[in-house]
């Protein structure tokens, strides 16, 4: 399909694609529903075109590439490593702005080097706008979910809070709600007495048999939802957790590392000192972190014009890594938006675990972005 | 200018609001037979009434195609995006009570609040190979809820027009969001509300579209000021 409204730098967009020795690939514009509402989560739902087939299947526009594209490497069964662009229109209701517009970008899966890996899309991100956009100064931040976890890990906090810290990371409204909740006591209140008196006998198989014979009487079904020994463990970890509280010391330390926000050249060092004054062991997180920081020297990338926000995250369960932005200077419109999504290919059915890493470029910003005169940032 | 008030065309709630209209002095009349869906109010010529099924008076409001209407706020809250900029909630009219929630199987004994419930729709996928899900016929509600307010993303919701309680029991889906107005319903199905579960607390509402054309307009101010005075 010839069109015509493509952003004039289109042509050279796909040189660059063919220079980097990417495959495109294309994607329908229709695609089923499922994946997205459940990679992503229901609110999605309202933020993109749904419609359904006559058999009831539920479609919608293409609101991304990045799905399409990993699901299209599994039903190929295209061998890794792989690396894919695509440049097409993407469909999204949106508050402000057109509801359809181009995105195109980059996405690697399969390459075991993952320092190199996530060097390399940050560098051919940036590369890509500096060519695209002459003269305009960009900033990228970058995150790491990786090392919270390990920070999170290092601090000895109970399994249960960790998970739900990590789960948390990247909303920071969120994490600063879970923070202050963990710091008070939770007490585990609305027991009848008989399950108190089972709880405390720590007699864990009476306690799931009589959880199994409460489901079968009441008409639930023991293995289609929640399962009595779930139920069992979770309230057995509240019970002993009630009485701890997030000590003052350790929330002083989350919160100096949410708040590490420091050019990238100087963040393994803050990262280690940090770690050292903190009494924490982050050794293989940090050596990773490391390891990206040189290889983005090796790739060509200047360091210096990156920043690393310890909190910058995804809060969607397949982002594992490195996350980062690109924007001009002065601008808070994200031209490029990329990250290391090691857990999606498996959730949306590849039989082993694929290393993944990626970009997407928002053309209508940066045609924006073309259409102000240099130096004076779009807002 | 012609005002068009829609009420609810049948039930309790077509009695209540009628009741409430005449306590206020606008009393409604049949326009034909009994069974009419039209009606006026007595000595005011220039008001038209519409009786209309709940759901269809918060579709018509939104669009602005009647002027008033006597609704539950679940339905408005539900059917309009953004309802506070497209309506106005004039009185709150003290009948059709019922509070949206959010209701989990009793015997989820570790899980009390939505907080207990973010961690589990957390590890759901891990466990059981697909996500956390919701039965409701509130889609809109449940998203803000969840989401926007205790930033809970990984569920999915199972559509539900009715008998929604049961759900859960049946395996269609793990929890429900849905009204009660006594709790019985949930209680005899074996579910409990969170205790920060309640997701809205509805009543039936006089709610007006809110359009350029009523700034001023004295009958507008007539009828809002004469309901509000009763309730």
């Amino acid at each position: 399909m010839p069109l015509i409204n493509l952003p004039a730098f289109a042509a050279d967009l796909l040189a660059d694609f063919e220079r980097l020795g990417t495959l495109r690939v294309d994607t329908p514009v229709i695609q089923p529903a499922e994946p997205f509402l459940d990679m992503a989560g229901e609110d999605l739902r309202r933020r993109i075109f749904m419609t359904e087939s006559e058999t009831g299947k539920s479609l919608c526009l293409r609101p991304e590439f990045t799905i399409p594209v990993c699901l299209r490497h599994i039903e190929t069964a295209t061998g890794t490593p792989q690396r894919y662009s695509y440049l097409g229109e993407i469909f999204r209701q949106r508050r402000e702005g057109a509801n359809e517009f181009y995105q195109a970008g980059i996405e690697d899966l399969g390459e075991t080097d993952v320092a190199s890996a996530d060097a390399r899309a940050i560098g051919d991100a940036i590369a890509i706008l500096s060519a695209r956009l002459p003269g305009r100064k960009l900033n990228v931040t970058l995150g790491d979910q990786s090392v919270f976890e390990a920070v999170v890990a290092a601090c000895g906090l109970p399994a249960g809070w960790q998970k739900r810290l990590i789960h948390a990371f990247g909303n920071s409204a969120q994490i600063d709600a879970l923070l202050t909740r963990l710091s008070s006591p939770q007490p585990v209140t609305g027991l009848s007495v008989e399950i108190e008196a089972l709880l405390s006998s720590g007699d864990d198989a009476t306690l799931i048999a009589h959880l199994d014979e409460t489901m079968e009487a009441t008409g639930y079904s023991t293995n289609a939802s929640r399962s009595p020994k779930e139920i069992a463990e979770r309230l057995k970890e509240k019970r002993a957790l009630e009485k701890t509280a997030l000590d003052g010391r350790t929330l002083g330390v989350l919160r100096e590392f949410l708040s590490l926000n420091i050019p990238l050249a100087e963040a393994p060092a803050a990262l280690f000192a940090f770690a050292e004054k903190s009494g924490l062991t982050l050794d293989g997180a940090l050596s990773r972190f490391d390891a990206r920081v040189a290889a983005l020297g090796n790739a060509g990338v200047d360091a210096k014009a990156l920043t690393y926000r310890a909190a910058f995250g995804r809060p969607l369960d397949y982002y594992t890594g490195l996350v980062f932005e690109i924007v001009i200077e002065g601008s808070s419109a994200v031209l490029a938006g990329g990250g290391r999504f090691d857990r999606l290919m498996t959730l949306l059915g590849a039989k082993e675990r694929i290393p993944a890493v990626g970009f997407a470029l928002w053309l209508d910003r940066m045609e924006q972005a073309l259409a102000q005169p240099k130096g004076e940032a779009a807002q | 200018m012609t005002i068009t008030i829609a009420l609810p065309s049948k039930g309790r709630m077509k009695d209540d609001a009628s009741a409430i209209f005449e306590k206020a002095g606008l009393k409604i009349v049949a326009v034909g037979n009994e069974r009419s869906y039209r009606g006026r109010v007595e000595g005011l010529d220039n008001v038209e009434i519409a009786f209309l099924s709940a759901s269809e008076i918060s579709r018509e409001i939104g669009s602005g195609s009647i002027d008033f209407g006597v609704t539950g706020e679940d339905l408005i809250r539900e059917g309009l995006s953004e309802a506070d900029a497209r309506v106005e909630f004039c009185a709150r009219l003290g009948f059709g009570h019922a509070d949206v929630v959010v209701a989990v199987p009793e015997i989820w004994l570790d899980v009390d609040t939505m907080a207990d419930l973010g961690d589990v729709a957390a590890d759901f996928r891990a466990r059981h190979g697909r996500r956390l899900a919701i039965a409701t016929k509130y889609w809109r509600l449940t998203q803000q809820f969840f989401s926007a307010k205790h930033g809970i993303q990984l569920y999915r919701i199972v559509e539900s027009l009715g008998a929604t309680e049961g759900a859960p029991a049946s395996g269609s889906a793990d929890i429900i969001v849905d009204i009660t107005s006594t709790g019985s319903t949930l209680k005899a199905n074996h579910l409990k509300i969170l205790s920060d579960g309640v997701m809205l607390r509805s009543q039936a509402c006089l709610v007006r579209a809110r359009k350029a054309e009523h700034a001023g307009d004295p009958l507008v101010a007539k009828i809002i000021e004469a309901v509000s005075g009763v309730c």
